[in-house]
């Protein structure tokens, strides 16, 4: 027998994309959902007051209800495909797909803080907020964390950039300064400096609070298997001023 | 082959090609123009050098060519307002050949740029330059499989030594017409481009890059279209773009740069290769000193006293000799030959048109200023003083000003014109206005700065001091009482700002610009010193100068406590700074200012009023009347500083 939960979820995901995408009419969800496309269904969630039907049945929007349940599911989805991305590499679209469905509220907050409350799905799309964003938890073991508060002088792989400013995202991205790219921070007084790709660049603290890398910090059990030998060699003496920012930015 | 050519020419097509340089701030466009043309175009190393087009003719085999030089260019989206010149520029003017420049060192950046340029289907080819750095770094590049990889031709070159300016000259004469291959954005972004090209008028050109910006919602690009194909073309591309993006479940901008990401770390991989393990240069920790909290500013005062020190004992030296050997036999042969009266004065008395014009320009001024250029632009081409931009930009933002202001700031310290002119790279009215009135206003400019030095250096060091700290501290509560009076108009900029590679200056490069610079300043001023002294000696013959004198006494003498001289020095600065800089040398020679006085003069002079072509950018970036309403305040609290400046010093010594 099919998962009923499980369909429902489906149409409820797709549902979302409509609003996102300013759509309301049923022929629309009809074409976009394919084969899968249900239209007991559609009456059974209006039943379920997920969703509400008008101009005879031809429009439909999700109802507060409706959106609370899709927003989960939603942000179940885009997170998954934030760690199957940014963590396992490749293909994340099934993956995503079949773990929105299983998973609880919790462990998508979990996960939510060990990649350090990602904003945007891989594909630019707004993650909703969960309880943890709001208030900024955070555990020991970040895997991500903001460039602000890695360690100097350290290469760090940009996990993603936090922000849903397209025009910045675009310079950045012009400056190379995107997910994949090894950055390192220089100093952060008076002004923040990172080195990418061969070039340094001046920036705003904003700025590189957007850029989150993937801490190699203080879990030792992980392997620091980019570092070549030269890098690891102890910061030069005059250097070691620059550290007297850190300890303002380390701690949240 | 001549007549292969004039077979393939489209009939009435133009019979010169248009070739336009473009590429990243600072990766040598201006170098490769200079290479191509003989023609000159400032070379720094700094971003913002290049700040319009300049356009020069060559010729290669059998083929005239227009060469363009022109502004940094990032990307074609979403361009700053120098980028937009640009852009506007290529889409507008049918450019037959674009030569990217690419600085070897940066070719992630670069390859970005030719992602977009790409999308033009404009014949290209690609100059890569600082092959030596890169080699040096111990990268390799193989620019033979870049070309394959990007279907375009790619020159390495070491474009400050000329190198490969004869195989670029022969990559730009053998280009065909018809556009490089292009990067594909994977079908179904493909499909869009196309059913959006669809929309604009059949024999629109660069459809493709039309599209893919549109498709960005680039900020301007409908204007564009607008200006092109009519309100009816914006209005089908709007609709197209709303049928396309209603059910997208991504981001179209950020596929569109993941893809090109994937592409260029592709060709980048295959391109590079590693010949030497990473280290880091001397360079390399020199600029990270020179941005260094504490380190930085000790850097910044060596710099400081080294040119000091130069204009002191090499500059005021040369000059000192000249007048002595060249000038003054030359004045006592006159003053043998004419006796005392009209003809003597004319020539050689206190506003001689020999004395105050010639002279004054070539034995005083001249050598100050050639020595001076010649440490100012060594300075400039190590790439030091973009990188004071992360030393003072806490500092600058208690001004108002965002961190995008810094590098006009900066720029000032080489010209008050260029600096102002760069501020248009400012979105905000309040700090473009901010910017332009502290440039104006006590920034000295590399010319001031150098005869300020001369000047004061003749004093002691302690003055020299005491003017800079004066200056420093002027500037910083102007900006602060100007952040305070304005009220905030439009959204300030993010700061985002390349630093500069430190670099080896090129002798060779240092040379022909302090050449350039000594050139056009005796273009432009000669005519100027020699106008200036007649005019004051047709005024003085006609008393109005000793009236003006009279009448400017109280605030002159009474308040700044100077000579009566010194208002011939205030006049000329009206005209020409470096011709007030000239008398006021002759004064502290002649012993008629003391160290109070000379501190005064100088910190006066240099405020009072911006020179001639700064007012005229001034007047373009914030229009007349804010620029009348600005020189009007600047000169009245120059004088204000003078004065208060003066009681004080009496006060303390
Ligand atoms: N070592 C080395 N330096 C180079 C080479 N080409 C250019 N430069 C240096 O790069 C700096 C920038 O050169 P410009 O020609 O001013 O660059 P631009 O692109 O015109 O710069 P903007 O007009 O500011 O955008 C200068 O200091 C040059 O000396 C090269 O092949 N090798
Ligand atoms: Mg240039
Ligand atoms: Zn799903
Ligand atoms: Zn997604
Ligand atoms: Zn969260």
């Amino acid at each position: 027998m099919r998962n009923r939960k499980r369909e429902k979820e489906e149409h409820l995901e797709r549902l979302w994309g409509m609003k996102e995408g300013e759509q309301e009419a049923v022929e629309y969800l009809e074409d976009s959902m394919k084969g899968d496309f249900d239209a007991q269904l559609v009456e059974e969630l209006a039943e379920d007051g997920m969703v509400a039907l008008s101009e005879g049945n031809r429009k439909i929007v999700l109802t507060e209800s409706g959106e609370k349940e899709a927003r989960r599911i939603i942000r179940a989805h885009r997170i998954a495909e934030r760690l199957l991305h940014d963590v396992l590499g490749g293909e994340f679209e099934t993956g995503a797909c079949e773990f929105e469905h299983t998973v609880t509220s919790e462990l998508v907050d979990s996960i939510c803080i060990l990649l350090g409350h990602p904003r945007t799905c891989p594909h630019g799309m707004a993650i909703p907020e969960g309880e943890c964003c709001r208030r900024s938890e955070r555990t020991t073991r970040n895997m991500v964390i903001p460039l602000t508060e890695a360690e100097l002088n350290q290469s760090a792989r940009i996990a993603y950039i936090n922000c849903r400013d397209d025009m910045l995202l675009h310079r950045l991205d012009d400056l190379q300064v995107r997910p994949g790219i090894k950055v390192k921070l220089h100093q952060r007084y008076p002004c923040f400096v990172i080195e990418c790709e061969g070039a340094s660049i001046a920036l705003d603290e904003d700025i590189v609070a957007t850029i989150c890398v993937w801490s190699q910090g203080p879990p030792v059990d992980r392997p620091k298997l980019e570092l070549s030998p030269k890098e690891k060699k102890p910061r030069p003496w005059w250097s070691k001023g620059l550290m007297a920012g850190r300890k303002r930015h380390g701690k949240i | 082959m001549l007549i292969n050519q004039l077979m393939n020419m489209p009939t009435g097509s133009p019979q010169i090609k248009k070739v336009m340089l473009v590429g990243l701030p600072n990766t040598g466009k201006s170098q490769v123009y200079n290479n191509l043309t003989g023609d000159y175009s400032v070379v720094a190393n700094s971003p913002l050098t290049t700040l319009e087009t300049k356009r020069a003719r060559c010729r290669l085999a059998e083929q005239s060519y227009e060469v363009i030089d022109s502004p940094g260019l990032h990307s074609l989206y979403n361009p700053s307002e120098e980028e937009l010149t640009v852009r506007d520029l290529i889409l507008s003017e049918e450019i037959d050949i674009l030569v990217q420049c690419m600085d070897a060192c940066r070719l992630k950046q670069s390859l970005t740029l030719t992602a977009h340029l790409l999308t033009l289907g404009i014949p290209m080819v690609i100059s890569l330059n600082s092959m030596d750095e890169i080699a040096r770094k111990g990268i390799s590049i193989d620019p033979v499989a870049l070309s394959r990889l990007l279907g375009v031709q790619v020159v390495a070159s070491v474009a400050v030594q000329g190198q490969g300016t004869e195989e670029l000259k022969e990559a730009i004469s053998r280009v065909e017409a018809g556009g490089p291959e292009i990067i594909p954005c994977g079908e179904k972004i493909e499909g869009w481009l196309a059913e959006l090209g669809s929309k604009l008028p059949v024999e629109a050109p660069y459809k493709r890059a039309i599209s893919l910006l549109v498709l960005l919602d680039d900020p301007l690009i409908l204007d564009y279209v607008n200006k092109m194909y009519g309100p009816a073309a914006v209005n089908d591309l709007q609709q197209q773009v709303k049928l396309i993006k209603g059910n997208l479940r991504f981001n179209i901008g950020q596929v569109i740069n993941q893809q090109r990401s994937r592409w260029l770390d592709r060709v980048a991989e295959e391109v590079t290769h590693r010949t030497k393990p990473q280290s880091h240069g001397f360079a390399q920790e020199f600029a990270r000193l020179s941005r260094h909290p504490v380190f930085g500013i000790p850097i910044l005062l060596v710099f400081l006293y080294s040119m000091f020190y130069v204009v002191v004992n090499v500059a005021n030296v040369i000059s000192e000799w000249m007048s002595d050997v060249l000038w003054m036999p030359v004045e006592a042969k006159i003053s043998g030959l004419i006796p005392l009266g009209f003809w003597h004065d004319f020539l050689i008395g206190d506003y001689g048109i020999l004395s105050m014009g010639l002279a004054n320009a070539l034995m005083t001024v001249l050598p100050i200023l050639s020595v001076f250029f010649l440490v100012f632009n060594i300075i400039e081409d190590i790439g030091y003083l973009p990188n004071l931009s992360v030393l003072t930009k806490r500092l600058l933002g208690k001004l108002g000003l965002s961190g995008s202001a810094i590098i006009p700031l900066v720029l000032g310290f080489g010209c008050k014109t260029v600096a102002t002119l760069s501020t248009k790279t400012l979105k905000s009215k309040k700090e473009k206005y901010i910017a332009v009135y502290l440039i104006a206003f006590a920034i000295p400019c590399a010319a001031q700065m150098g005869l300020n030095m001369s000047i004061l250096g003749r004093i002691g060091l302690s003055a020299f001091v005491i003017v800079f700290s004066v200056l420093f501290v002027v500037e910083i509560l102007v900006g602060m009482a100007l952040n305070k009076i304005l009220t905030k108009q439009g959204q300030g900029l993010v700061f985002i700002q390349e630093l500069t590679a430190i670099r080896l200056p090129n002798l060779k490069g240092v040379l022909k610009k302090t050449y350039y610079r000594i050139y056009w300043f005796l273009k432009e001023s000669l005519p100027v010193f020699l106008g200036a002294a007649l005019a004051l000696f047709v005024i003085d013959k006609l008393g109005v100068l000793t009236a003006t004198k009279r009448l400017l006494n109280p605030l002159i003498e009474g308040f700044l406590g100077l000579p009566s001289a010194m208002t011939d020095a205030i006049i000329l600065c009206l005209v020409r700074h470096e011709a007030a800089a000239g008398v006021m040398i002759n004064l502290v020679k002649k012993g008629q200012l003391d160290y109070i006085q000379c501190i005064v003069a100088v910190t006066v002079t240099t405020m009072v009023v911006p020179c001639f072509a700064n007012i005229m950018a001034m007047a373009k970036e914030v229009g007349g009347k804010q620029t009348l309403v600005m020189i009007i305040l600047i000169v009245m609290s120059s004088f204000a500083i003078g004065g208060a400046l003066r009681w004080t010093l009496v006060a303390l010594l």
